[in-house]
C-alpha cells in the first residue's frame, strides 16, 4: 500500500482519511441472500429485523469506537460513532428495543457468522473470505 | 447555589470506565445522567424544567433545573422475553431529588412485528417525549420548555403493544397504550394526586429514509381535584342562593375530567443533518386548564465533534370566562372567591415564544457538553410555564445553560 505514507500528509492537510471498504456479511451457506440499504439500515438501527424472506436476522455489532463500527455507520448513514450511541441511548434507555449484541473485535465476530446462519455483521472487505457471503457492499446510496 | 448531587455525580464519573456492565445471568446495568446550571435572567418568576418542578431559576444560577441521574438494570431472559427497570434522581414534587421508579416492565417480542410491554413505561405523548430525560439522546439542553414543560407526566402502569409494517421502502409503526398515573405535581405550596387518573392512547409512524411522521393522540381521564377546596366547597355553600356559583364550582371540577393532547411531528435526520417540526393541541373539558397550541422548529449541523443548534418555540392558550354569579364589592368574602376563581382561571394561560441558540459538542466517548441561551418573549400574563411569578412579571427572560450529559 504506497498510499499508505502519503496518509500522515493527508491528515495534515486535513483531508478526510480514506476510510475502510465495509461489507456486509453472512455466513456463505446462510438464507440471507442480497439486501438493500433500506434493510441493512432497518436491521442495525433496531427498527425491523425481518427481511423480505421472511428470516429474521441477527444483527451483530462492534464496539461503538472501534474502526470498523467508525467506518461502518459513517459510510452507510453518514453518522458519527457519538450520534450512533446517542440514537441508541435513546431506544436502551425508554426500553424500546435492545441494541444488537457487540462483539468486540472482527475475529470474535467472524465466530459468530460460522456458528449462526441467521446472524449478520459488517467487516473489512479484505477480511471477507469464502467462508462468507457479502449481501451488502456499504456504500451511501 | 446548592450543588448537594455534584459529590454522588462525580463518583459515579469515576467509576464509570465502561459502556456497560454485565453480571453473570445477562443482568446489564447502565445508566445516564446531566449535570447541569441554568440560570434565568428575570427575578419575576422561576424558570423550570417543566411543570413538576416547584422551584427554578430567578436570576439565579439553579443546579437543579436540568441535573438528573438515572440507572437501569435489564435482563434479556431470552430472545424473545425481557425485563427492565429504571430508577431516576431528579429535581421534582416535594423540592428533593427522591428517587422515582421511571420504568419497570416485561417486555415480549414474539416476532420481529410486535413487541408487548406490561408494567410502568415512560408516557410517549409526542415523539421523543418518552426519552425527556435522557439529555445524551438529544441536541438541545432540554426539550422545548413551551412544547414539552406542559407535560410533566412522567410515567404510567399499564401495557403497551408496538406494532411494525414495512411497506415497500417504508416502515409504518403503530402504537397503543393504556393504563394509570401514578405521581404528583406540586401547585403552589400544595400538591395535585394524578394517582388513579387513567391515560389511554396511541401513535402511528411513517418511517422513509431520512424522513419520521408521526400522528401521537393521548386521552387522560382525571381521578383527583385540584388542592382548591376552599374555593370549590364555599362556591358550592352558596349554591343555593346563587346558581351560578354552584355550576362555577362543577366547572372547576377537574376529578372526573378529561383532557385530550393531539400532536404531529416530522424529523429529517440525514447525516451531519437533524430537522424537528412538532404542533400539538391540548383540548380539557374542564375550565380549570385552558386549552393550549405549542409548536417548535429545531435545525442541527453537525461539523466535526461540534453541532450548533437552532430553534423556534411557542405555546398559546385560550382563555376561559367563568361566571360566579357572585357580585363584587359587595362582602369581602365574594370578592375573595371571585378572586380566586379568577386565579385558577388564570394560572394556566401561556402565551410566549421561545429562540434557542447552542451546541453540542461531543467531547469524549459517552460524554456531550452543550451550552445554550434561550430568548423567552411572553405576554405578562403567560404564567403557566413559571412558578411564584410576581405582579412585576413582564413574560420576558433569557435562559442561559451549560450541561455535561453522559451514559454508562
Amino acid at each position: 500500500m504506497r498510499y499508505l505514507r502519503l496518509l500522515p500528509l493527508l491528515l495534515l492537510l486535513g483531508l478526510p482519511a480514506v476510510r475502510a471498504e465495509m461489507v456486509v456479511v453472512v455466513r456463505a451457506d446462510s438464507e440471507i441472500s442480497a439486501l438493500g440499504k433500506t434493510e441493512v439500515t432497518n436491521i442495525f438501527l433496531g427498527r425491523y429485523r425481518q427481511l423480505a424472506s421472511g428470516q429474521l436476522a441477527e444483527p451483530i455489532d462492534l464496539p461503538t469506537g472501534s474502526a470498523e463500527h467508525a467506518a461502518f455507520y459513517d459510510t452507510l448513514l453518514n453518522k458519527t460513532s457519538a450520534e450512533i450511541r446517542a440514537y441508541w441511548a435513546r431506544l436502551v434507555f425508554t426500553g424500546r428495543v435492545a441494541p444488537p449484541r457487540t462483539v468486540d473485535s472482527s475475529e470474535r465476530l467472524l465466530e459468530q457468522l460460522l456458528i449462526n446462519p441467521r446472524a449478520i455483521g459488517y467487516i473489512e472487505r479484505s477480511k471477507a473470505d469464502r467462508r462468507l457471503r457479502v449481501v451488502f457492499e456499504v456504500s451511501s446510496r | 447555589m446548592r450543588l448537594r448531587l455534584l459529590p454522588a455525580f462525580l463518583l459515579l464519573l469515576a467509576t464509570s470506565g465502561h459502556a456497560e456492565t454485565s453480571l453473570p445471568g445477562g443482568v446489564q446495568f447502565n445508566g445516564f445522567g446531566s449535570i447541569g446550571l441554568t440560570r434565568s435572567s428575570s427575578r419575576q418568576a422561576a424558570f423550570v424544567r417543566d411543570l413538576g418542578q416547584a422551584k427554578g431559576s430567578r436570576g439565579d444560577w439553579r443546579s437543579e433545573t436540568d441535573s438528573l441521574l438515572g440507572l437501569q438494570a435489564s435482563w434479556q431472559v431470552n430472545p424473545q422475553l425481557a425485563l427492565v427497570a429504571q430508577g431516576i434522581s431528579r429535581y421534582r414534587v416535594g423540592n428533593n431529588y427522591n428517587p422515582e421508579l421511571m420504568s419497570a416492565f416485561v417486555r415480549y417480542e414474539p416476532d420481529a412485528r410486535a413487541t408487548l410491554r406490561v408494567g410502568r413505561m415512560p408516557t410517549d405523548f409526542y415523539l421523543f417525549s418518552d426519552s425527556r430525560h435522557i439529555g445524551y439522546s438529544y441536541l438541545t439542553v432540554r426539550p422545548s420548555g413551551d412544547f414539552f414543560g406542559a407535560l410533566p407526566f412522567a410515567h404510567f402502569d399499564g401495557t403497551d403493544l408496538q406494532l411494525a409494517h414495512p411497506l415497500g421502502d417504508s416502515l409504518l409503526r403503530g402504537k397503543l397504550y393504556w393504563g394509570y398515573l401514578d405521581e404528583e405535581l406540586p401547585l403552589a405550596e400544595r400538591r395535585w394526586p394524578l394517582r388513579g387518573s387513567q391515560l389511554s392512547g396511541g401513535n402511528l409512524s411513517l418511517q422513509q429514509g431520512p424522513w419520521t411522521l408521526r400522528l401521537s393522540t393521548t386521552l387522560l381521564h382525571f381521578r383527583h381535584n385540584l388542592p382548591i377546596a376552599e374555593i370549590s366547597d364555599n362556591l358550592r355553600q352558596l349554591a343555593p342562593l346563587f346558581p351560578a356559583a354552584g355550576t362555577a364550582a362543577e366547572r372547576l371540577e377537574v376529578a372526573g375530567a378529561h383532557s385530550r393532547f393531539h400532536s404531529l411531528g416530522v424529523v429529517y435526520d440525514d447525516g451531519p443533518l437533524q430537522f424537528q417540526a412538532m404542533l400539538s393541541r391540548a383540548t380539557h373539558s374542564t375550565s380549570a386548564f385552558q386549552n393550549w397550541q405549542a409548536g417548535y422548529l429545531q435545525v442541527g449541523y453537525r461539523r466535526g465533534t461540534v453541532t450548533p443548534f437552532i430553534g423556534h418555540s411557542w405555546i398559546r392558550s385560550n382563555r376561559r370566562t367563568l361566571e360566579s354569579g357572585l357580585p363584587s364589592g359587595v362582602a369581602p368574602a365574594f370578592d375573595l372567591l371571585n378572586a380566586g376563581v379568577a386565579s385558577v382561571l388564570a394560572d394556566s394561560h401561556s402565551a410566549q415564544q421561545t429562540t434557542t441558540l447552542g451546541l453540542r459538542w461531543d467531547l469524549a466517548s459517552q460524554f456531550a457538553l452543550k451550552i445554550q441561551y434561550d430568548m423567552i418573549r411572553g405576554k405578562p400574563d403567560s404564567i403557566f410555564p413559571y412558578r411564584d411569578e410576581t405582579r412585576a412579571w413582564n413574560g420576558r427572560t433569557q435562559v442561559l445553560s451549560a450541561v455535561l450529559d453522559f451514559i454508562f
